[in-house]
């Protein structure tokens, strides 16, 4: 049955899952015989084949797929995105939503619930359909951080079929991971809250507090280009939009425009139609740097390494890097331009450009009625360590996630 | 620098040895031979072989040739010598003899070129060269003052200013005067976009550039001159077609007091005379075919008759039928129709009958399906052949007149109009696809008696012009079903299923040419405004009259058997309807567009890069082959204009990235080899699952469109 939460769900709306996890993903997420048109003309009608690999572990673990949220095209913004409803209606535990700018930490932030994001490497892709190869990963929301640490030990596990998996071990989420020995170590960087706006300094000051207040220890770090993360981040997604959309061609699935004279007119007109707005100039500008200026593009690729050093340097020092998750120069469920998202991602990007694991925590960084979130990101495949920090900070009460 | 002196190299044979001659051309081919330098000189006529041997000719001099390149301009002066037996070279047609250097100018140098552009191979028993055809198309118009150095280019140009030439004597021989008619005019209504040229002077007036001279040709006649014609450059703004160009060169020719039968004589003469330009004989008189046998024989007004397999009809035959669909389709007043692919059984196969042409192919052409039959030892073999008694059967055989071997293809729905239509198309997909057309063959055909008018969206419209003469003058413009039953009395050239040209009688009454205005629903205030000009004219005294028009690139092209109509004009737009070589159309300065009184900007509001130009987004489009729809247009725009400004801001910072090498993902991984399994086929190929999610299959396969050209 539908409703505006679910486009899709077998389940009825009384279903009792018992003690089991109810888990909500996206269309864009392969379960075998749903409809899984990613919010795109282009896959229009498509059904999944088979499970994703995520999937095939969360029913392993005996969670219930409770259904299909509604989302934004090719899950790009949250304009249209109904995962975080899901759980806060109490239709589902924890909410799976593809993270390409910051996603689900973003409407873990509008939804005043818990958002995580983890290592790019350490979940398979098999099976989600996604639009920057590079940074995309399956994000999650939940009330409790134990509910996504859960959904992390179930999905975190190697995939022979996703080759861009990380070759080393993987994160280990059964081991334990706790803050009681020592205060945590968070960082802040030189000029953050330059940048903010009134309200936003506000709430980043209430935020600093509260961390304060929960036994962390707060350092100043440097990163002198931070500006740039946005930048890097635009020019490289938008190329690997460009390349990776190509496969909706209307040929083997997807969208087909009724008429076409021949093999060009085909392309032309069923991606024409295959493609809402903000996914055509998305791709336009990925071709804009992919064919008329190739050097700025691999020049986006060298600063995304410089930035990469430059954060992984100053996380070696600390348990994580705070900021705010969303601000208030641009609304992510209202952005209807790439401008406006990657303006209302801003706080979200760094972490999907340089694949470290981020978590958002709710009611710590607020103002008035306004909860900016707090959003730390950790060190590389220390997803564990970062969801432990999360857990610590929810378990000071002073969260409003947990009923 | 005199040029008295100089001789072609094209015009050098053995009756030339031992004279001292003068040369001049481009360096086609170089070859250095040990010692002693070769070149190709080529000109306009053809090409001779130049040696500088370092024995015989001055070390200046052979300096200079040691420095040549492909493409230089050059003067050489020496003494043509009879080639050694042994290396004659026979690719040229100066090929037995060879010019020794004693001088040697470079006139100007080239760059390297782009493409190569020589087509004759230096070397006895090489194949020749020629390789240009594998060059890319937009290179090719890019540097098109290149590729036109080609022979075969020059030759195809040449012939093109043969078959002009003699068409103009052709056409002055039968008393015609040549007359140009303005290129800058009023919009007349030939069916197509206009294209529009903004008027200075007259602020948001514009004037049309003309898509034929129809109005002007008949004021001619109205004025008087009897006879005129005029090779004239058209334009249409239309949807783009691989073979189509905005521009296209038409022959235009009107006379007057003369009938169908005048225009069809002369033009039978005319181009039997230019086809034999390229040494193709045409008999004469063409046959004619009227369009309604052309639609019932072929299902095309433009009838290929290169190959048999005109339709049949045998919608009679069944009338009492056993075979119920059959049956049905002659109680609806349905019509059956097929051909005989007479000695093809072999090649069509009952699979390839059943499952691609009446399960795939044919409902692709409109039709519901397809019957067949094939005809071995004297019976008709079929899957529906026990629906037949044996009457009807040999009154089948009968009617497409069957030999063993042959293979009915038939096509019945209650549509008179979907049979001629898909059966149209299915005979020329089984010529094509049983290689049935024979090549070098031409057939002309008169195609005569198109209807007058036909059913448009907001009722009838004109098949050809409103000006056509219909066959009948008495009809009532009010009864729409009589005026749909109205011929006209023109006429389409029509060869090898491609239409050449066409023309008609025309209306030289004002009042019939108002009741054809009432018909088509035009009110006397829209005539005014559209036709008042013309409609003036038409009061003075208009004597019968009635022209033809020719596609001449179109007709060139067939001559010489290119493979597009580009090959045929010196400078032609690319398939987009753009111009690699001078980049037109490209974006004006605002203060143009200001004088001019358009735009919404204006020169005080221009910033750089404040629009990506039409050409980047039309390009991207392609790239991206994405269309933008108009809506969508500015918000992709500013998108684009967001990613130029993005490139400049990575400008900034190339300085402290220099040395670092660009990243690609957060942490690389190679070797990606799954180990233990062995290569195989996916289950969900296997099972054919992922088929399941496609738009269109056919026969286990993903369907697709087909690539034109």
């Amino acid at each position: 049955m539908d409703s505006s939460v679910f486009s899709f769900t077998p389940l009825p709306a009384d279903f009792d899952a018992a003690d089991a996890l109810r888990i909500a993903v996206q269309p864009g997420m392969s379960c075998r015989g749903w409809p899984a048109g990613a919010g795109t003309t282009a896959l229009e009608n498509f059904t999944a084949l088979e499970d994703a690999f995520v999937i095939q572990q969360l029913k392993q673990t005996g969670m219930v797929i409770a259904g299909a949220t509604r989302m934004s095209e090719l899950g790009l913004g949250l304009t249209r995105d109904t995962g975080a409803l899901a759980v806060t209606d109490g239709r589902a535990d924890a909410a799976l939503i593809i993270d390409y700018l910051g996603e689900a930490r973003a409407a873990g932030a509008k939804a005043r619930i818990f958002g995580f994001k983890p290592s790019w490497g350490s979940v398979s892709r098999q099976g989600l359909t996604g639009l920057v190869p590079s940074m995309e990963c399956w994000g999650i929301t939940g009330r409790r951080i134990l509910d996504i640490q859960q959904v992390m030990t179930a999905i975190c596990a190697p995939d022979d079929h996703d080759f861009s998996m990380h070759p080393g071990p993987l994160p280990d989420f059964t081991e334990s991971h706790q803050f009681q020995d020592r205060a945590p170590v968070i960082g802040v960087a030189d000029g953050y809250d330059a940048s903010l706006t009134p309200e936003e300094i506000r709430a980043w000051k209430s935020g600093l507090a509260a961390l304060e207040t929960a036994g962390c220890r707060i350092t100043r770090i440097s990163l002198p280009d931070a500006a740039l993360f946005s930048l890097a981040h635009h020019i490289i997604a938008s190329v690997e939009a460009s390349s990776s959309a190509g496969r909706y061609d209307g040929v083997r699935y997807g969208h087909r425009t009724s008429a076409s004279d021949n093999w060009n007119e085909m392309y032309l007109k069923t991606r024409g139609e295959s493609f809402g707005t903000l996914i055509k100039s998305f791709l336009f500008q990925g071709a804009y740097f992919q064919f008329q200026q190739y050097a700025t593009f691999e020049q986006a690729c060298r600063l995304r390494g410089l930035l990469m050093d430059q954060t992984l340097a100053t996380l070696s020092e600390l348990d994580g890097l705070a900021g705010l998750t969303i601000t208030d120069k641009a609304d992510p469920v209202a952005a209807q331009t790439i401008d406006h998202t990657y303006q209302a991602f801003g706080f979200t990007l760094p972490a999907s450009l340089t694949g470290l694991p981020a978590v958002q925590i709710p009611g710590l960084a607020c103002h008035g009625s306004k909860d900016f979130g707090l959003h730390i990101t950790g060190k590389p495949f220390k997803d564990p360590d970062l969801l432990a920090l999360a857990r610590f900070l929810e378990n000071m009460g002073n969260t409003g996630g947990t009923p | 620098m005199n040029f008295d002196q100089r001789i072609f190299c094209g015009s050098l044979n053995t009756d030339h040895t031992g004279q001292h001659v003068l040369l001049a051309g481009w360096v086609d081919a170089l070859r250095d031979h040990g010692e002693i330098l070769f070149i190709h000189l080529r000109d306009r006529t053809g090409i001779v072989q130049v040696v500088f041997d370092p024995g015989k000719t001055s070390p200046q001099v052979y300096d200079t040739a040691a420095a040549l390149r492909n493409e230089h301009c050059i003067r050489v002066t020496g003494t043509v010598i009879v080639r050694e037996p042994g290396t004659e070279n026979p690719h040229l047609d100066t090929g037995k003899i060879e010019v020794a250097a004693d001088g040697l100018d470079i006139l100007s140098s080239a760059v390297p070129l782009p493409f190569p552009i020589s087509e004759k191979s230096m070397m006895a028993g090489t194949n020749e060269a020629g390789a240009t055809d594998s060059v890319n198309e937009e290179l090719r118009l890019q540097y098109r003052f290149l590729d036109l150095r080609r022979p075969s280019m020059q030759e195809k140009l040449f012939k093109r200013h043969q078959i002009m030439k003699c068409i103009r004597q052709f056409l002055e021989d039968h008393g015609f005067y040549e007359v140009e008619t303005p290129m800058l005019t009023r919009s007349t209504p030939e069916g197509a976009r206009d294209y529009l040229v903004p008027s200075r002077h007259y602020p948001g007036h514009f004037y049309a550039l003309p898509q034929s001279p129809q109005l002007f040709k008949q004021l001619l006649m109205v004025a008087g001159f009897e006879r005129y014609y005029q090779i004239v450059r058209c334009f249409r703004d239309e949807d783009l077609r691989p073979n189509r160009q905005p521009e296209f060169t038409q022959l235009d020719l009107e006379a007057a007091f003369i009938d169908e039968e005048f225009i069809y004589t002369l033009f039978e003469d005319l181009v039997k005379k230019i086809f034999a330009v390229g040494e193709i004989q045409l008999s004469t008189p063409f046959p004619r075919m009227t369009w309604q046998d052309a639609m019932e024989t072929t299902g095309t007004d433009r009838p290929d008759l290169r190959f048999g397999m005109t339709f049949v009809d045998a919608t009679d035959l069944f009338t009492n039928t056993g075979y119920a669909i059959f049956k049905q389709i002659v109680d609806r007043g349905g019509c059956i129709k097929g051909i005989n692919v007479t000695g093809q059984s072999d090649k069509l196969s009952k699979n390839v009958l059943q499952n691609e042409y009446a399960k795939q192919i044919v409902p692709g052409f409109g039709a519901r399906g397809m019957t067949w039959m094939r005809v071995i030892d004297g019976r008709l073999e079929s899957n529906i052949v026990q629906f037949f008694n044996e009457t009807e059967q040999q009154q089948i055989m009968d009617r497409f007149n069957t030999r063993d071997g042959d293979v009915l293809m038939i096509i019945a729905d209650a549509s008179r109009h979907t049979v001629c239509s898909a059966l149209g198309q299915l005979r020329l997909h089984v010529a094509h696809r049983l290689n049935l057309i024979p090549e070098k063959i031409y057939k002309p055909v008169w195609v005569t008696d198109f209807p007058l008018f036909e059913t448009g969206a907001d009722g009838l419209t004109s098949c050809h012009h409103p000006f056509t003469m219909p066959s009948a003058t008495d009809f009532d413009p009010d009864n729409e079903e009589q005026c749909l039953a109205l011929t006209s009395r023109s006429y389409d050239l029509v060869m090898n299923g491609e239409e050449l040209g066409g023309g008609s009688i025309r209306i030289n009454d004002r009042t019939l040419q108002n009741k054809i205005f009432q018909a088509l629903g035009l009110s006397p205030q829209e005539v005014r405004d559209k036709f008042g000009f013309f409609l003036k004219g038409l009061s003075f005294g208009t004597p019968p009259h009635g022209g033809i028009a020719l596609g001449m690139d179109r007709v060139v092209s067939l001559i010489l058997g290119t493979a597009s109509i580009r090959e045929v004009i010196a400078f032609p737009k690319n398939r987009r309807a753009f111009c690699p070589l001078t980049g037109a159309p490209s974006d004006v300065a605002d203060t143009q567009l200001a004088e001019l009184g358009l735009g919404a900007g204006g020169p005080d509001q221009s910033v750089p890069g404040a629009a990506p130009e039409a050409d980047l987004m039309e390009t991207l489009s392609w790239v991206s082959r994405i269309r933008v729809s108009e809506n969508e247009q500015a918000a992709v725009c500013r998108a684009v204009t967001d990613a130029q400004t993005m490139a400049r801001a990575m400008e900034s910072h190339v300085g402290n990235l220099q040395d670092r090498d660009p990243v690609y993902a957060v942490f690389s991984r190679t070797g990606g080899t799954r180990e233990g399994t062995r290569p195989q086929q996916h289950p969900l190929a296997e099972n054919r699952d992922l088929l399941k999610n496609a738009p269109e299959v056919s026969g286990g396969y993903f369907k697709v469109a087909s690539i034109l050209e």
